[in-house]
């Protein structure tokens, strides 16, 4: 089977504007969640997030290209642009162009278009919503424009599984180069989720922190809401071998299912499974695997369930692995959080620091593994799982082998 | 209006396209100024806010028609508005 390795990388999130300075803060454990910004809405109970701040798009844009790019979009480009930069390839070159796939995962898409389009037909009673409403606000448009700035002329779409929207995305990338539709992918998340109506959505769920994220630890609260993207170069082995690239990482399997019971509530079972097929499928034994990025929302739901599905794929291991939730720094950016956290995977594997779980009090009983809580600890990893659990219970789990 | 409707059409056009205003004449074309059909959509969108008008959904052809078509038709819009609101006021 064809291998896959990772040879460019490029995120924005609260924690900065690249992938250098989301792995710092990640690495240091600083939490970017702060009071929220930009809402006159006193009634709001909402009252934190991990927004992106001082991003300003005409410093990335030209002022002719801004109509056609909601943040969701420009989120990706700016990601993009880093990892493409890192990668050092040339799509422009033909074949290469034609042999590049583009996959992007979005949970909610052009969200804040969507957002400003409601608030003029139904606020301010206005007919007329701007013509380019369609194409900023479609879930394929931070693909498309991708594949319009760097010229990706292969299979290109978009993939939307609420929070595990990055890593579907990611994977159905692994999966053209394996197949031999492509030879590279540019693929990975976004998302720019924090407005009005969303909030309130997820204000009557019920289900978000007032103080900040604490994954795994007695006095979590729930998630908090983050935005941002997370791009990634994915390249065949030996077509990165041969033009001597640096391989940040090998993408060695992945593993999907659905839990097909209930729309809210996590599933052991399914998230198991997740973890055991991607294992199987990146032909590693439990016992290899020195991290895993947990999905850790700092939900009340979410934390044991998986806890107890780790116990179950890894058994004795378990205990002997380190397991965060770097949502605690950057919170939970749903269709990006894969993207954002497979920084943190690769990380972990390029200098063998596992980076903490953040803000973390006193362990729960119910959540009993080494969440490396609030320090980072040097362990050298050979290889990691990252996890995600969406809504609707769709699950994927990306494995990650060191590079060499 | 201390703008006339023309002047006011050819300035929306000149930002869009990043035209100088002395060079837009009454009969060029948008095709003409360098303007894609997805520019071409803004600034009708930008005229109908700017005026408040609802501009007919065929006529004009502006990728093939002048700005010179593009006032008349805000002109014919306008009129239409202003007997509208004579109508209703009493």
């Amino acid at each position: 089977m064809r291998r896959v390795v990772i040879t460019g990388m490029g995120t924005i999130s609260a924690l900065g504007h690249n992938a250098d300075s989301a792995w710092k803060a990640m690495r240091e454990g600083r939490s970017a969640i702060a009071a929220l910004e930009g809402f006159d809405e006193p009634t709001l109970r909402v009252n934190i997030a991990a927004q992106v701040r001082d991003f300003d798009p005409a410093a990335h844009f030209e002022r002719k290209k801004l109509p056609l790019l909601d943040r969701v979009s420009q989120f990706t480009l700016v990601a993009a642009r880093e990892a493409v930069a890192q990668s050092g390839l040339d799509f422009s070159q033909s074949p290469l162009g034609h042999r590049t796939a583009c996959v992007i995962g979005t949970g909610v898409g052009g969200e804040q278009t969507n957002d400003a389009s409601s608030r003029k037909l139904y606020a301010e009673g206005s007919q007329r919503l701007h013509p380019l409403t369609i194409v900023r606000r479609m879930n394929n448009a931070p693909a498309s424009q991708l594949c319009i700035e760097f010229g990706l002329r292969g299979p290109s779409f978009a993939v939307s599984s609420a929070c595990a929207s990055a890593n579907h995305a990611l994977a159905q990338a692994l999966a053209l180069i394996r197949s031999g539709s492509a030879d590279v992918a540019v693929a990975g998340g976004t998302e720019a989720c924090i407005t009005l109506g969303v909030l309130r959505a997820w204000e009557s769920m019920r289900v978000l922190a007032d103080d900040t994220c604490r994954p795994f630890c007695k006095q979590r609260h729930g998630l908090v809401l983050g935005e941002g993207a997370g791009v990634f170069v994915l390249e065949e082995y030996e077509h990165a071998r041969a033009r001597g690239a640096t391989i940040l990482a090998e993408f060695a399997g992945a593993g999907m299912t659905a839990d097909a019971e209930d729309m809210v509530a996590p599933s052991v079972d399914g998230a198991a499974r997740a973890m055991q097929l991607a294992l199987d499928d990146a032909g590693l034994g439990a016992d290899e695997i020195g991290y895993i990025n947990a999905h850790g929302t700092g939900t009340p739901a979410n934390d044991p369930t998986e806890t107890r599905a780790i116990h179950q794929v890894f058994g004795d291991h378990a205990m002997h692995l380190g397991v965060s939730s770097t949502k605690s720094v950057h919170g939970h950016a749903l269709g990006a959080a894969g993207a954002l956290e497979l920084v943190a995977v690769i990380g972990a594997l390029r200098e063998g620091v596992l980076p903490p779980t953040a803000n973390f009090i006193d362990p729960d009983p119910e959540c009993d593994l080494d969440y490396v809580p609030n320090t980072a600890r040097e362990s050298a990893v050979g290889a990691a799982l990252s996890n995600s659990f969406a809504f609707g219970g769709l699950n994927a789990v990306l494995a990650l082998k060191k590079a060499g | 209006m201390s703008e006339s409707v023309q002047q006011q059409i050819l300035d929306i056009i000149a930002k869009h396209g990043d035209i100088d205003t002395s060079t837009l004449k009454p009969e060029s074309t948008l095709t003409d100024l360098g303007i894609d059909s997805l520019e071409a959509i803004e600034i009708i969108f930008d005229i109908e806010e700017h005026f408040d008008i609802t501009l007919p959904e065929q006529d004009p052809d502006f990728d093939a028609d002048t700005a010179g078509g593009l006032v008349k038709a805000v002109e014919a819009a306008l009129a239409a508005k202003s007997d509208g609101e004579d109508d209703s006021a009493a």
